[in-house]
């Protein structure tokens, strides 16, 4: 059979963002992928050692146009172990509810995602309408729906009032009866479920030995998530469970991430419900003491890494930023072999990509 | 993880090097490792610990050589810190034990200019060892964007 | 005799030709949108948007690459454009024929599939990667639920007697109407209208996700809005078609004996094409895209079974 190479992007209707896969077809059979990076690439990393410490909280929330409060807090907490400061438990707590509402937001936007390229355009629509509401909700707490510039290093810009909290509750209470609906879709739409599952199916072994982490990786059954396994900000004054499927296919992948916005919700409750009164922020020195340090947290995606150099200046000498992206991408490689040209837009959604945050 | 645990093992598997831990916020282990020995004692780290993946490779510039960070991940965070030379920058690929090093590997060649010896897609072009995979096509060979030393600009014509 | 010319020219042209068919493509367009919009928690588009995309996409500029054979890229939607027109003259609209005799049925059902062959044309000499791609899927998916949908629409026929549309209207007025009958048929025809349609669950060769625009990639401007108008137009001949052979026409059963008898059937012509196009509505937001296999599957192991079963049927019934 003749081959034909089909591009997948950098621009094609498929992806959000610029990336290009060129993909090897004998007909309707995918045979081999060839990937190219870097259509998005900012040189963050290099940019963050000429900016100070103050200024580069500011850059790294723009790493990632969807999980941007993780890098922040990713970074100021890194910062702030160089410092030794300790940062008030209101503004963890803050910190903390912060991200939750972004993993909210971020598993419903993917949801929608899936939906799209599946060509099931009413879930597509249905998600992402729920979606406003927690971006409504971020939005009244922080003034910003993507980029909310929270966190400050010592700890956070915010300070709700009660009022502001009892109109969180509510808006909670409103979409935790949307996600119970969009789980039940997930889990009894038949047309849904025959696109997706036993599509891009993983093993535990492959993805061990690609380093992929997050919803990925849960949904074969690594039950990993450092959230648990290393709490940082407030997390190990909430409890929740780390939800994994066993399938490794991309409908478990939707499972874990639907459940775990369910799971984001309660955390979000007990965080509303232990939010005592005090300071939001420590001041911190404009230098920071040489040494070096490696922050990671728990996106949405999966582990955010940063390593963090300083030279005892007013600048990083060196920021490293990894992202769950990348290891995804790798992934990816092998789950495009071998499979129909239709499962492409499927296998790419159910990995997550955010193409940003893999170029920096 | 147990440190104490790892280091013995370390030491066992290349007897002519002593291993030793330091800790770094936040709740980091590093344990420096000579070039020559980073394939032992990752296949070591890999059979006899969980070591449940590789986060990335920290690549950084000290001014005066090169310094590679191996993050891994096993319920903790365990480092390896490898420095290299700076005009002989070359390390062994790790892509035949840890697949999923291939990306930072890659990045590393890009923004360092690090050669890796028996990477599957090195040597696919002869200026950068790598294709393009970051970087612009028409980035000049020769120039990893990460090093502080660049060479002095030609003249353009 | 000028009269004679001039009556026919209206009927081709105006009532219940080409003004008549251009409008209920938009206004069918429009119903069916909104309807979508609205299930999907949307506001849909104002009544005038069909008629706006059209004007726009007629006054764009039409680019093609290079490679393209011109004169072919440029006949293909014309030619399918007036396939699915001469279609619509043999198909009675609320009790009215423009032209009718024996064996009109099979004119309709070739022409009306004319236009997924050219879809498939348009592909291949449009020559992008995508376009191809989408071609051989169109190609692949005519071949699932055509043998399905003529086995349905010819089940009425046989049942009838008469290979004439509107025979077989007239029939289903002094008997039952065909859906009583052949419920399995009339579903069958349904799901065979929904893949000529290319609509949600079977837009597989034009599924954005994958192959972009399918066939349509490489085509702009004036060739495009004639493609896009060539579908509308089939739509309006597909839900007409089915109200015919299967919904009894204009036939209103008991009402129709009412006074003011032309308008009766038209008001009950329309109410049942319109029941049709939301039903259309209603079916493509409810499902996920399938893939061409699964397409494939469906087609040869379900639905063309089942229409030879209802064939089997008919005939048995025929014949005693």
């Amino acid at each position: 059979m003749t081959r034909v190479t089909i591009p997948i992007g950098p621009q094609h209707p498929l992806l959000k963002e610029p990336l290009s896969f060129m993909l090897t077809a004998e007909g309707e059979r995918v045979v081999d992928s060839v990937l190219r990076l870097g259509y998005v690439h900012r040189g963050i990393e290099r940019l963050a050692e000429e900016r100070s410490w103050v200024q580069n909280v500011h850059l790294l929330e723009r790493v990632c146009g969807i999980c941007s409060h993780i890098h922040t807090t990713t970074y100021c907490q890194g910062v702030e172990a160089l410092l030794e400061l300790e940062v008030p438990p209101r503004a963890q707590m803050i910190r903390t509810l912060m991200c939750e509402l972004e993993r909210i937001h971020s598993h419903l936007l993917w949801l929608g995602v899936l939906a799209e390229n599946v060509g099931f355009t009413t879930i597509f629509m249905y998600s992402w309408r729920d979606r406003e509401m927690v971006l409504d909700i971020m939005e009244d707490l922080s003034g910003g729906r993507i980029a909310h510039a929270v966190n400050i290093i010592g700890g956070v810009r915010i300070d709700p009032d009660a009022e502001q909290l009892d109109s969180i509750r509510r808006g909670l209470d409103k979409l935790q009866q949307q996600v119970d609906t969009l789980l039940d879709v997930v889990q009894h739409e038949r047309s849904l479920r025959v696109r997706t599952q036993h599509v891009g199916r993983t093993t535990k072994e492959l993805v061990r030995r690609h380093c992929v982490v997050g919803p990925v990786a849960r949904a074969v059954g690594i039950d990993e998530d450092i959230r648990r396994d290393a709490p940082y900000a407030a997390y190990d004054r909430l409890s929740f469970k780390v939800i994994t499927e066993s399938g490794g296919d991309v409908w478990a992948t939707a499972l874990v991430r639907v459940r775990e916005t369910s799971e984001s919700l309660s955390l979000c409750h007990q965080i509303l419900d232990q939010l005592d009164p005090g300071d939001v922020a420590t001041r911190a020195g404009r230098r920071v003491p040489a040494g070096e340090v490696v922050s990671r947290a728990e996106a949405p995606r999966g582990e955010v890494i940063y390593y963090i150099r300083s030279a005892g200046t007013d600048k990083p000498a060196r920021l490293k930023i990894r992202t769950p992206t990348l290891p995804a991408l790798s992934l990816l490689g092998e789950q495009l072999r071998d499979i129909k040209l239709a499962d492409v837009p499927v296998v790419l959604s159910g990995v997550d990509l955010c193409i940003a945050c893999a170029d920096r | 993880m147990d440190t104490q645990a790892i280091l013995d093992a370390l030491n066992d598997a290349c007897p002519d090097h002593t291993f030793d831990a330091q800790a770094i916020p936040i709740d980091e282990t590093v344990i420096e490792v000579p070039v020559i020995c980073l394939k032992r004692v990752v296949a070591c780290l890999g059979s006899g610990f969980s070591i449940s993946h590789l986060s990335t490779i920290t690549g950084q510039d000290t001014g005066t050589e090169l310094e590679l960070l191996y993050h891994f991940w096993s319920k903790g965070g365990l480092t390896l810190r490898v420095v290299l030379p700076y005009d002989d920058a070359r390390i062994d690929s790790l892509t035949a034990v840890i697949p999923g090093a291939d990306f930072y590997e890659r990045e590393l060649a890009e923004m360092l200019g690090v050669r890796l010896e028996g990477h599957p897609r090195s040597g696919l072009t002869e200026a950068e060892g790598f294709e393009h995979f970051l970087l612009p096509e028409d980035w000049r060979p020769g120039r990893p964007p990460l090093r502080k030393k660049q060479p002095p600009k030609e003249n353009e014509s | 005799m000028l009269s004679d010319i001039l009556y026919v020219l209206i009927r081709l042209l105006v009532l219940p030709g080409f003004t008549f068919l251009l409008a209920c493509a938009l206004l069918f367009q429009w119903i069916d949108r909104r309807t979508i919009a609205r299930l999907q928690a949307r506001v849909g588009p104002p009544w005038y948007q069909p008629l706006a995309d059209l004007v726009k996409l007629l006054t764009k500029e039409s680019i093609l690459p290079a490679e393209a054979d011109l004169p072919i890229c440029t006949a293909l939607p014309l030619v399918s454009l007036a396939a699915v027109l001469t279609a619509a003259v043999y198909v009675p609209v609320g009790g009215h024929t423009t032209y009718s005799f024996e064996g009109d049925l099979i004119v309709v059902l070739f022409l009306l599939s004319l236009p997924a062959l050219f879809y498939f044309l348009a592909g291949w000499v449009s020559v992008g990667v995508y376009s191809v791609v989408g071609g051989s899927r169109s190609l692949l998916q005519y071949f699932s639920y055509e043998v399905p949908f003529l086995m349905a629409l010819s089940a009425p026929a046989i049942l009838t007697g008469s290979w004439s549309i509107s025979r077989i209207v007239g029939q289903q007025a002094t008997a039952t109407w065909t859906v009583f009958v052949q419920p399995l048929g009339f579903l069958l025809a349904l799901v065979g209208l929904i893949g000529k349609l290319k609509r949600v669950p079977f837009d597989i060769p034009k599924a954005k996700s994958e192959v972009v625009g399918g066939p349509l990639t490489e085509f702009s401007g004036r060739k495009l809005a004639l493609w896009h108008l060539t579908v509308d137009i089939q739509t309006v001949v597909g839900v007409f078609l089915l109200v015919n052979m299967f919904l009894g026409g204009s036939d209103l059963g008991p009402l129709s004996s009412l006074p003011l008898a032309g308008l009766m059937d038209a008001l009950g012509f329309g109410l049942k094409a319109l029941v049709m196009l939301l039903t259309l509505s209603v079916t493509s937001v409810l499902y996920a895209r399938l893939r061409i296999d699964q397409l494939a599957d469906l087609g040869w192991r379900v639905l063309a079974p089942l229409g030879m079963l209802q064939l089997a049927v008919t005939m048995l019934i025929g014949a005693v």
